[in-house]
């Protein structure tokens, strides 16, 4: 918010100073005068319906009983918090929300961190004078996969159904009935299915609504918990992990400002349920006779270390690391290029934007440019599937704040309501799209006159994952011409931008610099580095079946379910000498390795990582791993010594010391500022300081459409195939089925129809898929979900041909 | 003086025709208004005239009309929900002379540049609504709605709204809110509705008898509407009365005439030879006055004020010596409790719990602890029981349940105790 | 107003409904300025076509207005007059709020739950009768007032009432007409109605000509 002028009230006789304008219950709150409350939620348009906030504030005509929540403050303004009447009402409210309140409280997940408890505690009265007969429901009734409703504990604050009309965008969950029959519902056969439904639960002043995956696994007085950020996108929303005996069971959001804001998509939040997986790697694992055999770290590390030092570092190669933290990433980069001494190093597969483009573009959008953006322009994948905090941010600067939204994609997305315009396109015509745009044609007009109100701010990235990633600089080149232009592109792992940060680029080195400009200054902190030309991730695959190169590592990916081209990846796992694995899970490329090590992961490992936005943020340990589990740079240094070498990673703090000093665009990034100093927030690395730093000028290459008769939209969707989804088992039961989507007139001419079979051929193979109609596609587009099993086949590619399938 | 019968009363089979209407000048302030007036001065009319708000709160018309922001679109809404108990005024003057209602309206839109305006008419009224909608489509027909009303450039529509059956939405932003598609719950103010109203747009609201004045006000001048009366009553004003009296129904009066001769005079008295035992001056949320105390207070609005209780929508109710006042009280407050929105913490759970508890009393099950409980759980969502009432709550609807409970108890608390007689709890 | 037309997806909505309503609806929408605020309207109608407010119902409402069915239901429920239950022919309704009730309105539900054998607040008669006592009705002067598909009869006793529910039943009139209906077992009135009213209701929705619940004979 922009800044307000201060005015200066006095509260109980204390003076005190607050925006002017802001509730008065918040500005009491930051000068430390809580205000009990129910249904005031800092992030929410104040309602005044609980009545618990009332204060006496005195006029002209004395004292007015007025609810702190919904009265703004006025330069002047005396209030009474503590008065007769004050306790009075307050006493009040508290019996009125007793009397039908079941006070089930030993069996209340709620029990022990509930605000109707406290305050009852605190402000209520002595006994209930109520004598008639409570009102009865069915007990805790499932309104969704996640969530359960106890609407006998329900105090009516709508703080979840206002969450879902106003933040969420998906009014599933509704009051109903009128006077004291009020209840909260759902529609009958309407679940409460909404990827951000655990927000709900954590809003939830009482035990009305809670988490099946938290449900009875502890009191809040046994927890323990430390702060961290999710690592399911980049968008870096911040959370408490919370355990309890050493075992990870609830994760909940925490506001921070620029991010998320206090809330988080459910795959954020119960994702935790992977870290205690049974299928959860334990033991490093040893290839013999094409099977696994359990084995020790030494053993598994010895055999790994004879065999590289047989090899000359240039035939080795590394992938991965972008689901790590930067210490990590950092000792991985450092490892192979100073260990291994090979410059064959990505994070990415080829499935995400170029990585200088991604790190150093200019000018460049932090996520807080959107409460001020004018326009937004969102030509990228569709948000709610693919980065759900950052669709709630885009979603309240659209509906909120004003901000004109325009969003380019091949189909509907999520934010489609909340847009002033769609402009929707075949996969592959993107360019002429944006030839379109740029001219102002006349379907685009209004569009284009929109853009030319700054500032603006351009989401930018791969609408499917088959979109030329190309595209996405010619966008950027468009919008760094408008006024106030600034670009936000995105990628989709956790730490992408770290792990590129780190050097897991094949032309980047440490500290968002490039090959060619740093090679010197790296070489004299860490000697010799490789010095022949690097091969991204197709290169290292390519080389790798091709038997240029013999040796890959990996640092917990998936290529063949995550490269673009899946017979690729794993003819080249297969034809590979030796292939080694850093994982939490035997996934469809660790089955493939011959050395399986397992890691720790999220809320084992402490270090730091870094959001899309280039926002460094402190993810810290509260369980250790389970079984033999150690963390990467631990193991790698192990590696390191075995084969002659000296890592230099005693621990994750060592090497935060080091990223600070040699990677210069973290100079004055320490784990303590991010603990206890001005890092709070997060530190937000600077992107036009100084020369030795990466700035990258996008250009509109000319890129030429691409014709087909049918054009793959291949999207990804929240609950994917992915290994920890599927490890989560209240997530794994989400994962929608695999379909093919076309519009009507295309069945029809195809003579198909809702729920028949369609058989869909790429270049790298095809799927047998029930048909779905969706009449936001265009003529001759079908949209397939990426990274299902279904549709795994399918690899990316931006032509298909659908028939009709065997089965119909 | 009559105002706003005077056409009905005197043509009894056709006054809500449009033939009849004009035949007896309606229409003319239409033209008088628009073509030589100009909205400025229709405005300044109203406000001359000190018209006060027919709906139940009494606020000058004019002052009101004067809040409303430059933010356009406006919009001019009309209450004709018409559901406090004890009233059905508004249901005469929609059904017997739509015309009055529809010229006021126009009349009002010009002198506010509002161009939609809004007539919400409760569910339960349709034959008011059928009579009404056949005016505006008269009015559409004959170039007084519509686009360039008499050449005068000036466009207007209106759009008639049935509601859903809920008495808050006579409360004039749950109205809003109603007409706006949603639950039918008042909204927090400030903001009011003359700054952020329909659609977050600039909104008057008024009562239906509030507008049927304005066709006369507009043509006879607002100082002469402002002349009758007493100062701060002016004009003439429905009263409907009804429960036990000899002469119930809707009677124009002007303020100012004691109470008495309303009862004994108008109302012919108490009929079978009863005696007056109470009654309730405005609208059943309203405390009660008893003969004892209030029988020559003068029925003004200042006047019943500062008496403890109010003229609100001008609903009288009379009950006779042989009214069993625990049950009256009982059914004041079951009506609040059901129709409360259920926002509100103290209404939503107060008023129900007030409603058990006088239930079980009458049912023979009271305890005498369950006198000062009635009094506190009031005192929860009045505090201090005060006249005019502080409020816990976000609207009146709730502070209107404790009326009866306290009036019950200023005078007839020995009919509950008597009720309660030996409680064995 | 402004021009409506509904996209392929709201017409197939309704596609099942009557012409008339299918028109009337699209009419409604024109009416206002936002669509949500047609919610209230075609609630109305949707119970016309669908006999009370249906799930479906309330979809198909929810697809012409912009809402999802839960916050059509949260309107819906709001408002005692969207009955989600099916209901009968006649909904009786007996003001009991304290005018009608100082004379003598709960002797006059009694009797009709007697006479129709329907308790207070459900139906029965096969499909004949919904009875329910309804707070005040706007008719307190003509107490004790009693509905019939929200056609009013005011000042009715305990044996009129009696005689009404019989010639529901017996008679199952097409129109119920207040008119009638008050010349029949009405008496005292609030006030003077004046001239006849030829037109009454065809369904226990409010008569009103927009909505397409009105019948009988136009003057
Ligand atoms: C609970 C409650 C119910 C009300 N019911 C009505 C009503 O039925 N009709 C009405 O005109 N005003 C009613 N009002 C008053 C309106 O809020 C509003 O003051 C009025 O419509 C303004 O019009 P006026 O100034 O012309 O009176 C009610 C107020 C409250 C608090
Ligand atoms: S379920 Fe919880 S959040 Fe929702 S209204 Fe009830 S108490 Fe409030
Ligand atoms: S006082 Fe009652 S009716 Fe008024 S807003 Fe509160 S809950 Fe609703
Ligand atoms: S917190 Fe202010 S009314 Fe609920
Ligand atoms: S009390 Fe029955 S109609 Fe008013």
């Amino acid at each position: 918010m922009a800044d307000r002028e201060l005015v200066t009230i006095t509260i109980d006789g204390v003076e005190m100073q607050g925006p002017a304008g802001e509730v008065l219950i918040k500005v009491a709150e930051d000068n430390g005068n809580f205000i009990p409350r129910f249904c005031w939620h800092p992030r929410m348009k104040p309602v005044g319906m609980c009545r618990m906030c009332l204060v006496e504030v005195i006029g002209p005509r004395g004292p007015m009983l007025l609810p702190s929540c919904t009265t703004r403050v006025t330069d002047g303004m005396e209030v009474d918090t503590q008065s007769t009447v004050v306790k009075k009402a307050q006493e009040g409210v508290l019996e009125y929300l007793l009397i039908n309140h079941p006070l089930d409280c030993p069996i209340c997940d709620k029990g022990g961190e509930c605000p109707l408890q406290d305050h009852t505690m605190a402000y209520g009265p002595g006994e209930s004078r109520f004598v008639e007969e409570k009102r009865h429901y069915e007990k805790p009734i499932p309104i969704s996969e996640l969530v359960l409703l106890d609407r006998e504990r329900c105090i009516l604050c709508a703080r979840c159904t206002r969450f879902s009309e106003e933040i969420s965008g998906d009014p599933l969950i509704e009051f109903k009935d009128r006077g004291n029959a009020v209840q909260v519902i759902t529609f009958p056969d309407e679940p409460f299915a909404s990827y951000f439904s655990g927000n709900t639960v954590q809003i939830c002043p009482v035990g009305a609504l809670t988490a099946t995956p938290y449900r009875f696994k502890a009191r809040p007085w046994d927890l323990e918990a430390v702060e961290s950020v999710s690592l399911v996108d980049s968008v870096g929303s911040k959370v408490s992990v919370q355990s309890s005996q050493n075992s990870v069971v609830r994760i909940d959001g925490i506001d921070n400002e620029p991010t998320n804001q206090g809330w988080l998509s459910d795959k954020d939040r119960f994702i935790f349920e992977s870290i205690h997986s049974d299928n959860r790697l334990t033991t490093p694992l040893i290839k013999q006779d094409g099977k696994f055999v359990e084995t020790g770290w030494g053993e598994a590390l010895d055999y790994v270390a004879e065999k590289l030092s047989d090899m000359t570092g240039e035939v080795v190669a590394g992938l991965g690391g972008a689901n790590n933290t930067n210490e990590e990433a950092f000792a991985f980069g450092k490892f192979l290029r100073t260990i291994v001494v090979t410059p064959h190093i990505d994070a990415q597969l080829d499935d995400g934007l170029d990585p200088h483009f991604l790190v150093g573009v200019t000018p460049r959008a932090a996520i807080p440019d959107l409460e001020t953006a004018k326009t937004i322009l969102l030509w990228a994948g569709d948000l709610k599937e693919e980065y759900p905090v950052l669709y709630l941010r885009v979603r309240r600067a659209a509906a909120e704040l004003g901000a004109k939204l325009i969003v380019v994609h091949p189909r509907a997305t999520g934010l489609d309501d909340v847009a002033a315009h769609k402009i929707r396109y075949r996969p592959g015509r993107g360019p002429d799209v944006l030839r379109e745009l740029r001219g102002g044609a006349e379907d685009y007009a209004e569009a284009r006159s929109a853009l030319d109100e700054g500032p603006v701010v351009a989401i930018v990235g791969r609408t499917g994952l088959a979109e030329n990633p190309r595209l996405a600089e010619g966008v950027a080149a468009f919008v760094r011409d408008l006024p106030g232009g600034k670009i936000l592109p995105l990628a989709r792992r956790g730490n992408i931008v770290g792990a590129l940060d780190m050097g897991l680029a094949p032309t980047l080195l440490p500290g968002r610099v490039s090959e060619t400009s740093a090679h010197d200054l790296l070489e004299a902190e860490w000697g010799p580095l490789p010095e022949s030309r690097a091969l991204d991730a197709t290169g290292i695959l390519e080389g790798l079946r091709d038997g240029e190169l013999e040796a890959l590592i990996m640092l917990g990916v998936d290529p063949v379910r995550d490269h673009p081209e899946p017979q690729l990846a794993r003819s080249a796992l297969e034809s590979a000498q030796l292939v080694v694995a850093f994982d939490h899970f035997l996934s469809d490329s660790t089955q493939l390795a011959d050395v399986v090590l397992p890691v720790e992961g999220f809320a084992e490992v402490e270090g730091t990582v870094t959001n899309i936005e280039g926002r460094v943020q402190k993810v810290n340990r509260l369980v250790p791993g389970p079984g033999q589990t150690r963390p990467v740079w631990s193991a790698l240094d192990d590696l390191a010594r075995r084969m002659g070498g000296d890592l230099g990673a005693p621990s994750a703090a060592a090497l935060a010391k080091e990223i600070e000093r040699v990677a210069p665009v973290y100079h004055g990034v320490t784990w303590d500022a991010l603990d206890w100093g001005e890092g709070r927030e997060g530190l937000l690395l600077p992107i036009e300081d100084g020369v030795q730093h990466l700035e990258y000028i996008p250009v509109d290459d000319g890129l030429a459409p691409v014709n087909a008769r049918y054009g793959l939209h291949l999207g990804r969707v929240l609950y994917d195939d992915g290994v920890r989804t599927r490890m989560s088992p209240s997530l794994a039961a989400l994962a929608p089925e695999a379909k093919v989507y076309l519009n009507s007139t295309d069945a029809k001419v195809l003579g198909l129809e809702e729920g028949a079979v369609a058989t869909v051929e790429s270049a790298y193979g095809s799927a047998e898929l029930p048909v779905a109609i969706d009449e936001s596609l265009g003529r001759t587009t079908v949209y397939v979900p990426a990274n299902l099993a279904a549709t795994a086949e399918l690899g990316a590619a931006v032509a298909v041909v659908v028939s009709k399938g065997e089965a119909s | 003086m009559k105002i706003l019968t005077e056409r009905m009363e005197a043509h009894r089979t056709d006054s809500h025709t449009i033939e009849r209407y004009e035949a007896t000048g309606g229409y003319t302030a239409l033209r008088k208004g628009l073509l030589e007036l100009g909205a400025e001065a229709v405005a300044a009319e109203v406000k001359a005239s000190n018209l006060r708000g027919r709906g139940g709160a009494n606020f000058p018309a004019g002052v009101k009309w004067g809040f409303l922001a430059p933010a356009k679109p406006a919009y001019l809404v009309v209450n004709g929900d018409e559901s406090e108990p004890g009233t059905f005024k508004d249901r005469q003057l929609l059904e017997r002379d739509p015309h009055q209602l529809v010229e006021g309206v126009i009349l009002s839109s010009f002198a506010l540049d509002v161009h939609h305006a809004f007539i919400y008419i409760r569910g339960e009224y349709p034959k008011p609504a059928r009579r009404l909608q056949d005016a505006v489509d008269e009015a559409y027909e004959k170039g007084y709605l519509g686009s360039d009303i008499l050449g005068s450039g000036f466009d207007l529509d209106v759009t008639i709204h049935l509601g859903g059956g809920a008495y808050i939405c006579g409360e004039e932003s749950a109205l809003l809110n109603s007409l706006e598609g949603r639950r039918g719950e008042p909204r927090i103010k400030p903001p009011f509705p003359a700054i952020e109203g329909l659609y977050s747009k600039p909104t008057i609201v008024n009562n239906v008898e509030t507008l049927s004045n304005v066709p006369w006000i507009v043509n006879n001048g607002g100082v002469a509407y402002a002349r009758i009366g007493p100062d701060t009553s002016a004009g003439t004003r429905m009263i409907s009365l009804s429960g036990h009296v000899e002469n119930p129904g809707n009677y124009e009066i002007v303020m100012g005439m004691p109470w008495r001769e309303i009862i004994y005079g108008l109302g012919g008295g108490i009929p079978g030879g009863r005696e007056l035992k109470a009654w309730i001056p405005g609208g059943s949320s309203a405390p009660w006055f008893v003969p004892a105390e209030h029988l020559d207070v003068p029925a003004t609005i200042d006047d019943t004020d500062s008496n403890g209780s109010m003229m609100g929508s001008g609903a009288i109710i009379v009950m006779d010596d042989s009214t069993d006042m625990v049950k009256a009280a009982h059914r004041i407050v079951r009506f609040y409790s059901h129709e409360s929105c259920g926002q509100c913490t103290p209404c939503r759970e107060g008023t129900t719990w007030l409603e058990r508890i006088l239930y079980r009393i009458v049912s023979g099950q009271g305890r005498h602890a369950d006198i000062e409980l009635l009094l506190d759980i009031s005192d929860g969502i009045s505090p201090g029981l005060t006249w005019p009432p502080l409020m816990t709550t976000i609207c009146p609807l709730g502070p209107s349940a404790t009326a009866p409970v306290v009036s019950l108890m200023q005078y007839f608390r020995h009919e509950v105790e008597a009720m309660i007689g030996d409680d064995d709890g | 107003m402004k021009e409506v037309v509904l996209t392929a997806k709201e017409a197939t909505a309704i596609e099942g409904w009557s012409k008339p309503s299918q028109q009337r609806s699209v009419e409604i929408l024109s009416r206002y300025p936002d669509k949500r605020s047609a919610v209230m309207p075609l609630l109305y109608i949707s119970m016309i076509e669908n006999g009370y407010v249906t799930e479906d119902g309330m979809r198909q409402v929810g697809l012409l207005t912009g809402l999802s069915p839960a916050q059509v239901q949260s309107v819906a429920s709001f408002y005692t007059m969207y009955k989600r239950e099916p209901i009968g022919d006649y909904l009786v309704g007996v003001c009991t709020s304290i005018s009608c009730f100082l004379l003598g309105a709960d002797d006059v539900l009694a009797a009709i739950e007697d006479e129709s054998g329907v308790p207070d607040g459900e139906s029965g008669g096969d499909g004949t009768f919904s009875i329910e006592h309804v707070e005040c009705n706007g008719a307190c002067g003509g107490a004790p007032v009693v509905l019939v598909n929200w056609e009013m009869i005011e000042g009715v006793t305990p044996e009129k009432a009696r005689e009404l529910v019989r010639w529901l039943r017996d008679g199952r009139p097409d129109v119920v007409n207040t008119e009638e209906m008050q010349r029949l077992f009405g008496g005292k009135r609030a006030f003077d109605w004046g001239v006849k009213e030829p037109v009454g209701a065809i369904l226990p929705v409010p008569a009103f000509g927009p909505y397409g619940s009105v019948g009988g004979e136009a003057t």
